[in-house]
């Protein structure tokens, strides 16, 4: 029905005036009126009952990690516990095997093997990234932090694919699944890391296993939602023409719909590396080491190794996006029509790769080359890691200083957006009486979402009531929002000038991959100098995590735009900034509102981040609960961020048909 | 095991290659003729720097001396670390500020997969700090009594007519907010975040030598760089409180922490000869705080500041080996 129904959609739509839009605003507008009257009448008056609150919760959740320690303790472990650890003791084999293995083939021999094999199937261009990246894992000095950081998500991304894209194949064909998924997928996204790194290290101990595990947890989402995408995108004609020529589902499934959806299922590849790239960090806590562990100790004794760290990650998730990217081009089937002898000089190239690399490894075992790329060679320094923690040491210093020239424009900056932004935000959530909040919101989703959207979030708030954590819940939602609307005002902005120039959209690819691999606290150690409001840096940090998802999506939605819309604007004589305002922004304005809807996701995703800079609110209890042993506390607040984050979802995802037409 | 590899790689080459590995590993750690006896000793570096040191200083003698081969982690303390000891993926860990005294810390103590050693030789202090300059102003500031009435001059943007005390990392003991309250002071207590992100608000501060008052403790390195004055605090009582969670009184200072060397239980009972220098380790706060300033302050390499350490204090690193 909807594929009669779509063509109809695409073809009216041109500049008609909305007026659902403007009133739905307007009336967002009033109901946040209200809610603000009431907040003032009735300031601090009404904080979330107690009598509506389990207090007992936090201990039953001590209990149960009580209890799952004795289960796993026990000399006569059950069989979940038997298959945990074999599971756990062959990944921990596998990736230690992998990482001595490249250092085995030294660093010398790793290099030229890499590059030949990226040179076969990627081209050149590729190849000399690859070159550069392992140029970098040298010279930073962290070669062997590098190749346990790459051994490790080689296998947490080749794992999160075996599982993501069979899921996302299923999830494509089968409505009742991908709606069952969906929300364990949101789930696996939004709930902190933190508060499954204790889960994680009882059932899976302390090591490579459970850094991969925590890394395909936030890694595996984005490779099912892609895949499920292409797959659904595949155009119901062929389909049904493949149908009619008699193919089986199977049929169907290896010969129509994978190889026409082989396009997205690549970027959800792509995707799964930079999302499972941004946990480096996280899986060092746990006995990932690498430059994970680099990162954190460098934190609180070297931050210049530590950014210096932070940027060979990005460097390396960098490096494999584009790698994958140009390997799935070369070798897409639909773009190279090969003939015999193309066949056999490709053979002949592989047989070659093979061989240099061979060739590669062995000349440089028999010239004893070591396996780690040394620091110094005979007396002279071979790195440049001395220079360049001297170069990062001499901008950290300079941010450092309070009688810089940038501080003076950061901390009155930093200070403003405090005083004029989210202190009356916080006062008016937190102190806002509870039920005009839940009522509030609720109406809110009821108008922008719809019904189903509004009850969800009704009992979503009623859960963060009840479970004890109201106002530290409140409190991160009004910094949720602060770093939203900063986030939405970069993304949207940026974004339309990318749709507009292509040569700023190429700019801005790094940037973005930029800001998503870096991890969060290395980025944010700068800010923390440069702004004395501790809530600020956490606030800017989300901001700059989430911005550049909005981007993509608003970039892709202005781009999307039916070019006879434009033709026809363009006809009437509307100048560019006229035909960009009038037609493409109004008709993109559901990615735009989508673009918003994912910001709110992402700054969510680093809410715990926040608390380790001073954010204060439920990601503090996160950290804090993790470390201190306090298991029922941090279960709780990671769950607020998760209802939060369902609540906001619904509150913003407007129509679920509208999401799903800018999806695909 | 071996065939399973093998399928693994889809190579019997593959085959080959181990062989070569574990050659390659036998001889890089030949670094004398005992290589046997001692075998693989893991220690967990936690993340603060006086831990970084000792780990380091640990690592080159039990490397140098005694021919072991050393593995560091960096397992986040508490919980995670005692559960690695308990897997028998850390074997040793050099400095633990009380987390065995815990709930969960309890568990672990009691079942024997962690085991206390002995103390590393240095006590720990927490407590309430300010820069040493402002008692030029206001002498009174020595004790808590004379905060009272002047809280506002620890005001910031963000504290509003309250003074602000800055809190400290999360993973951190403390019960700040319920001394503040007990004690009756007009300070707001705010969270300043990660032991990073804590040392940057204070040190700006410092730097612009404006008041501050925050969360600090010793050994620390930064100690030797910024001149802080620990503020007095009521003094301890019987039933006196540090967890902030119990309700109860708080109303007194911290207590001093004897910084304890824990081993798994699996190590304990290995017979290692780097479990006699495990327990025979000991050193001063002076000893840590140069180290950690090398690594932290100076930005050496650990590996060169524990080298530059041990060659210097030959005496005492051979009192740990007798």
């Amino acid at each position: 029905m909807a594929s009669i129904a779509e063509p109809v959609l695409t073809a009216t739509p041109v500049v008609v005036h909305r007026p659902w839009w403007r009133g739905k605003l307007v009336q967002v507008a009033g109901i946040v009126a209200l809610m603000y009257v009431a907040s003032r009448m009735w300031a601090l008056e009404y904080p979330w009952p107690s009598s509506l609150v389990w207090t007992e919760l936090p201990f039953h959740l001590d209990d149960f990690q009580i209890w799952l320690l004795d289960e796993r303790g026990k000399t006569d472990q059950g069989i979940v516990f038997t298959v945990f650890e074999a599971f756990s003791n062959s990944i921990d084999r596998f990736v230690e095997w992998f990482t001595r293995f490249l250092l085995w083939m030294t660093w010398l021999g790793t290099t030229i093997a890499g590059v030949a094999l990226v040179l076969r199937f990627g081209g050149v261009r590729a190849a000399l990234l690859t070159l550069f990246a392992f140029a970098t894992f040298a010279l930073t000095g962290l070669w062997e932090e590098s190749m346990q950081t790459l051994a490790l998500m080689l296998v947490a991304v080749a794992l999160s694919l075996i599982v993501g894209i069979p899921l996302g194949v299923l999830a494509g064909r089968s409505n009742r699944f991908n709606r069952a998924i969906t929300p364990v997928l949101d789930a696996m996204q939004i709930v902190p890391a933190f508060a499954y790194l204790m889960p994680v290290v009882i059932l899976f101990s302390i090591g490579p296993a459970a850094a991969v595990v925590s890394t395909m947890i936030y890694a595996i989402p984005p490779a099912i939602r892609i895949t499920a995408l292409g797959i659904r995108g595949v155009p119901v004609n062929t389909v049904e023409a493949a149908m009619s020529l008699g193919s089986t589902r199977g049929q169907l499934l290896t010969k129509v719909q994978l190889p026409l959806a082989r396009r997205l299922i690549l970027l959800g590849v792509n995707q799964c590396i930079l999302f499972a790239l941004s946990m480096v960090v996280i899986a060092g806590l746990i006995g990932g080491g690498g430059l994970g562990a680099v990162v954190t100790s460098g934190l609180y004794s070297n931050p210049a190794l530590a950014l210096l760290a932070g940027l060979v990650i990005v460097v390396m998730a960098m490096t494999l996006d584009r790698v994958t990217e140009a390997m799935a081009d070369r070798t897409d089937p639909a773009k190279r029509h090969l003939n015999e002898s193309g066949r056999r000089r490709l053979r002949l190239f592989t047989l070659a790769t093979g061989a240099a690399a061979v060739v590669g490894i062995g000349i440089a075992k028999i010239l004893g080359v070591a396996a780690t790329y040394p620091d110094e060679a005979g007396d002279r320094v071979v790195t440049l890691e001395e220079w360049l923690l001297t170069k990062i040491q001499v901008v950290l210093d300079y941010i450092g200083d309070p009688f810089s020239f940038a501080f003076s424009v950061t901390q009155p900056t930093g200070t403003f957006i405090y005083q004029h932004l989210l202190q009356p935000l916080q006062e008016f959530l937190v102190e806002g009486p509870w039920f005009t909040t839940v009522v509030g919101l609720t109406a809110i989703a009821f108008v922008v979402s719809g019904l189903r959207p509004a009850l969800t979030t009704l009992v979503m708030l009623g859960l963060i009531g009840c479970t004890g954590v109201w106002a530290l819940s409140m409190d991160t939602l009004s910094q949720v929002l602060v770093a939203t609307v900063i986030a939405a005002a970069i993304g949207i902005s940026l974004g339309v000038l990318a749709a507009e120039s292509d040569v700023f959209s190429k700019a801005m690819r790094p940037v973005n991959d930029l800001l998503q691999t870096l991890p969060q606290l290395v980025y944010i150690i700068p800010f923390i100098y440069l702004i004395q409001v501790s809530v600020v840096p956490g606030i800017i940090a989300g901001a700059l995590y989430a911005f550049p998802v909005t981007l993509r999506l608003v970039e892709r939605g202005v781009r999307d735009v039916p070019p006879n819309s434009v033709e026809a604007a363009h006809a009437f004589g509307a100048s560019r900034l006229q035909t960009l305002v009038k037609v493409k922004l109004p008709l993109a304005g559901d990615a735009v509102m989508l673009g918003v809807n994912q910001a709110i996701i992402m700054v969510l995703a680093v809410v715990v981040i926040g608390g380790l800079v001073g954010s204060g609110g439920l990601g503090y209890e996160v950290a804090q609960g993790l470390v201190r042993g306090q298991f029922g506390q941090g279960v709780i607040a990671s769950f607020a961020i998760l209802t939060l984050g369902i609540a906001l979802d619904r509150v913003t995802q407007g129509t679920r048909q509208r999401r799903k037409d800018v999806l695909a | 095991m071996s065939i399973r590899r093998i399928r693994r790689g889809g190579l019997t080459v593959l085959g080959l290659t181990l062989a070569a590995v574990a050659a390659l590993t036998v001889s890089g750690s030949a670094f004398g003729g005992a290589a046997q006896s001692c075998g693989t000793v893991t220690i967990n570096e936690q993340s603060w720097a006086g831990s970084t040191a000792n780990t380091y200083v640990a690592k080159y003698v039990l490397e140098k001396r005694l021919s072991c081969k050393v593995k560091l982690t960096q397992v986040t303390e508490g919980a995670p670390y005692f559960q690695a000891m308990r897997d028998g993926k850390v074997d040793v860990a050099l400095e633990d500020w009380d987390n065995t005294l815990g709930a969960a810390g309890q568990r672990y103590i009691k079942d024997k997969s962690v085991r206390v050693i002995g103390s590393n030789g240095i006590t720990g202090v927490i407590g309430w700090y300010i820069p040493r300059y402002l008692l030029k102003q206001y002498p009174a500031f020595k004790t808590w009594r004379g905060l009272k009435g002047k809280e506002s001059v620890f005001k910031s943007p963000e504290s509003g007519s309250q003074g602000m005390f800055l809190g400290g990392d999360p993973s951190y003991v403390q019960k700040d907010r319920a001394l503040i309250k007990e004690l009756g002071l007009d300070l707001k207590h705010v969270v300043a975040g990660a032991e990073p992100a804590q040392v940057a608000r204070w040190s700006q501060l410092y730097k612009q030598k404006k008041p501050v008052l925050f969360y600090w403790y010793d050994p620390q390195y930064l100690n030797a760089q910024y001149d802080l004055v620990r503020v007095q605090l009521p003094k301890r009582f019987k039933g006196c409180l540090d967890d902030e969670k119990q309700s109860g009184k708080h109303a007194c200072e911290y207590p001093s922490y004897g910084l304890d060397k824990l081993v798994s239980g699996k190590f304990a009972t290995s017979g290692s000869p780097a479990l006699k220098f495990v327990k025979k380790f000991k050193w001063t706060s002076t000893d840590q705080n140069f180290v950690a300033n090398l690594i932290a302050g100076k930005k050496m390499k650990p590996e060169k500041a524990a080298e530059q350490w041990v060659k210097a204090n030959a005496k005492k690193v051979n009192a740990w080996l007798k």
